[in-house]
């Protein structure tokens, strides 16, 4: 029986910092057999010399139309590849799509072995998504403070209040239009920017 | 309330019919809400029509069939093809290095005409063989590609084993230019605007055009999920209809101005308007700093049954996919083409519209001459070769 490190894992990713994350699971979980690649031009080539066992490619790569001419030419790879999808499990199809991760394995492989795989890129691809959605969350809540420290300037300088009573203006107006205090900070500045 | 409908597309002149569809109102007229999804690889957008993330979707004519013989490593998808979307903008492009070269070895053959160009590189490829060099690269856009087909064919009429003189690989149509550009490949076979592109960048010189090889060669196809065409029947007729018209207005020769500035729009095509209207205008430029050529028909949306789901194209893709060796000899082409391609679709659809349709569901190919040639337009291979198949 094949052991798991020895399982020879290709990670092929535009993004190194998310290929980086599947990588990391992969060899926690025991697989010592992963390499990665961004695009390349001599992408056959490269598979080729790495004989992979199976690829794990993100499911918008353009390279995945180049991935999929090895399975109609055999002779441009060692051993035939071919996309893997559980026809047994419906929702794990569902799953890596939606997590954007497509697989190609090469011919003849356990389902079984190749799902835990799998199933780790798709976890993995779902931790990436998680952290970029919270750090572009705190980009924008950085944005939005910002904003409002700049609108509360901008009364301060113009209008001669305090920063107490800038923010109170603001507060005050965002309760009465049912808006956020950043939306009317960004209507100040707007006004502000005005020239007459 | 509107009925939303998802569709996919690539960033080729052939997405015009879908993104006029939406920006002209015809999907909107028709009670649609059209969600245009821009994709970049032909598998992301195949994968995410079979798997349901997309309801409908631009897809190469040869995807649906190679999908419902379970071919490219994926299960059996079923997919139906309800309409055409037009003939495409395909054409074959070499580096200006090969061309100097094609020019030198065969320059009677560079001035002949462009069908059987590929002469000159014969002639090319024999020299390369005599002097021990490598072989050339090209390349085409998928490996069920009406551009892989016409590439083949262009070759093997003139002698040329495509599968040994040559390297044939696949690269996604946004990555070609840099490819011919960085030398990686030779050559290729991709729609517009990827060919012009090259040309007015002063990479690549194109040798011959689609209508060169075979102007009624299938192109670009609406795709639709089996069951979820077969549960909304009504949608679909809607769908067929909106894009038939906005393929009608694409035709128009006064829109295509417009229809250049629309597809030059980044959540489009996104190219230089003037490459796009190069193409569109019907006045291609083949070799970098020459005039343009007059070729009206150089995109058809619309005109000569453009948009109607022919079983004969459908069938000849299959044998193609037969001819180089993708299928079984004894694949029964007949059965499959028949539940692929939907003609009965598109007629319910543009019943009581007037949109000219033919009487029949295929027809014989190639053949000079033959009486219904005002309807289809210029039929004929550059081998004037015919294709006589039942369907």
């Amino acid at each position: 029986m094949v052991r798991l490190e020895e399982y020879n894992i290709l990670v092929i990713d535009e993004d190194p910092d998310r290929a980086a994350i599947v990588e990391r699971g992969l060899v926690e979980s025991g697989y010592a057999r992963v390499s990665r690649i961004g695009t390349s031009h001599n992408l056959v080539e490269r598979i080729q010399a790495l004989a992979p066992d199976i690829i794990i490619i993100d499911l918008e790569n353009p390279d995945r139309d180049t991935l999929e001419q090895m399975f109609q030419v055999s002779r441009a790879i060692a051993r035939p590849i071919a996309m893997f999808v559980d026809q047994s499990d419906a929702s794990m199809i569902q799953e890596a799509v939606s997590a954007g991760v497509s697989a190609y394995v090469v011919d003849g492989l356990r389902q079984d072995r190749i799902r835990p795989i799998v199933e780790m890129a798709i976890s993995r691809f779902n931790v990436f998504d998680q952290l970029r959605r919270e750090r572009d969350e705190a980009q924008a809540k950085l944005n939005e403070r910002k904003m409002i420290e700049r609108a509360k300037g901008l009364l301060m300088k113009e209008k001669g209040l305090s920063e107490e009573e800038s923010y109170n203006l603001l507060r005050k107006n965002a309760m009465k239009q049912n808006r956020k205090i950043y939306e009317i900070a960004q209507s100040v500045i707007t006004a502000f920017q005005l020239e007459f | 309330m509107a009925n939303k409908v998802r569709l996919g597309f690539v960033p080729l002149v052939d997405c015009a019919i879908p993104v006029v569809a939406r920006a002209m109102g015809f999907a909107a007229r028709e009670n649609i809400e059209l969600e245009l999804v821009r994709e970049m690889s032909w598998a992301a957008i195949r994968d995410k029509l079979a798997f349901g993330m997309l309801d409908a979707a631009h897809l190469l004519a040869g995807i649906p069939i190679a999908a419902r013989l379970g071919l490219g490593g994926l299960p059996v998808q079923n997919i139906v093809v309800p309409m055409a979307l037009g003939r495409g903008g395909n054409a074959i492009t070499v580096s200006t290095k090969l061309y100097q070269r094609m020019l030198e070895a065969d320059p009677d053959a560079m001035h002949g005409p462009r069908g059987l160009s590929a002469r000159a590189l014969k002639k090319v490829i024999d020299e390369d063989k005599a002097e021990g060099r490598p072989i050339m690269s090209f390349a085409t856009v998928f490996p069920f590609s009406s551009h892989n087909y016409e590439l083949r064919y262009w070759m093997a009429a003139a002698g040329i084993d495509p599968d040994a003189d040559v390297n044939i690989g696949v690269i996604a149509p946004p990555r070609m230019f840099d490819s011919l550009r960085n030398g990686w490949v030779d050559g290729y076979c991709v729609g517009e605007p990827w060919n012009q592109r090259a040309v007015f960048h002063g990479d690549g010189v194109i040798v011959a055009l689609k209508d060169d090889i075979w102007s009624r060669s299938p192109e670009k196809v609406l795709g639709l999920r089996e069951d979820w065409a077969n549960s909304n029947p009504e949608l679909v007729s809607s769908l067929v209809r909106a894009l038939v018209c906005a393929a009608e207005w694409a035709d128009q020769p006064g829109n295509r101005v417009e229809l250049a500035h629309i597809l030059s729009e980044e959540a489009n095509v996104g190219a230089p308007f003037e490459v796009l209207n190069a193409s569109l205008s019907g006045k291609p430029v083949l070799r970098p700093g020459e005039p343009p050529l007059d070729l009206p028909d150089r995109h058809v949306f619309y005109r000569y049954t453009a948009t109607f789901p022919w079983l004969s194209q459908g069938r000849w893709l299959g044998e193609q996919m037969k001819r180089w060796r993708q299928i079984p000899e004894d694949s029964d082409l007949k059965a499959v083409i028949r539940e692929v391609y939907r003609p009965d679709l598109y007629r319910t659809a543009v019943d009581g519209l007037d949109v000219l349709v033919p009487k029949d569901d295929w027809r014989v190919e190639g053949a000079a001459n033959s009486a219904d040639q005002a309807l289809v337009g210029r039929d004929q291979f550059l081998d004037d070769s015919v294709f006589e198949v039942e369907c």
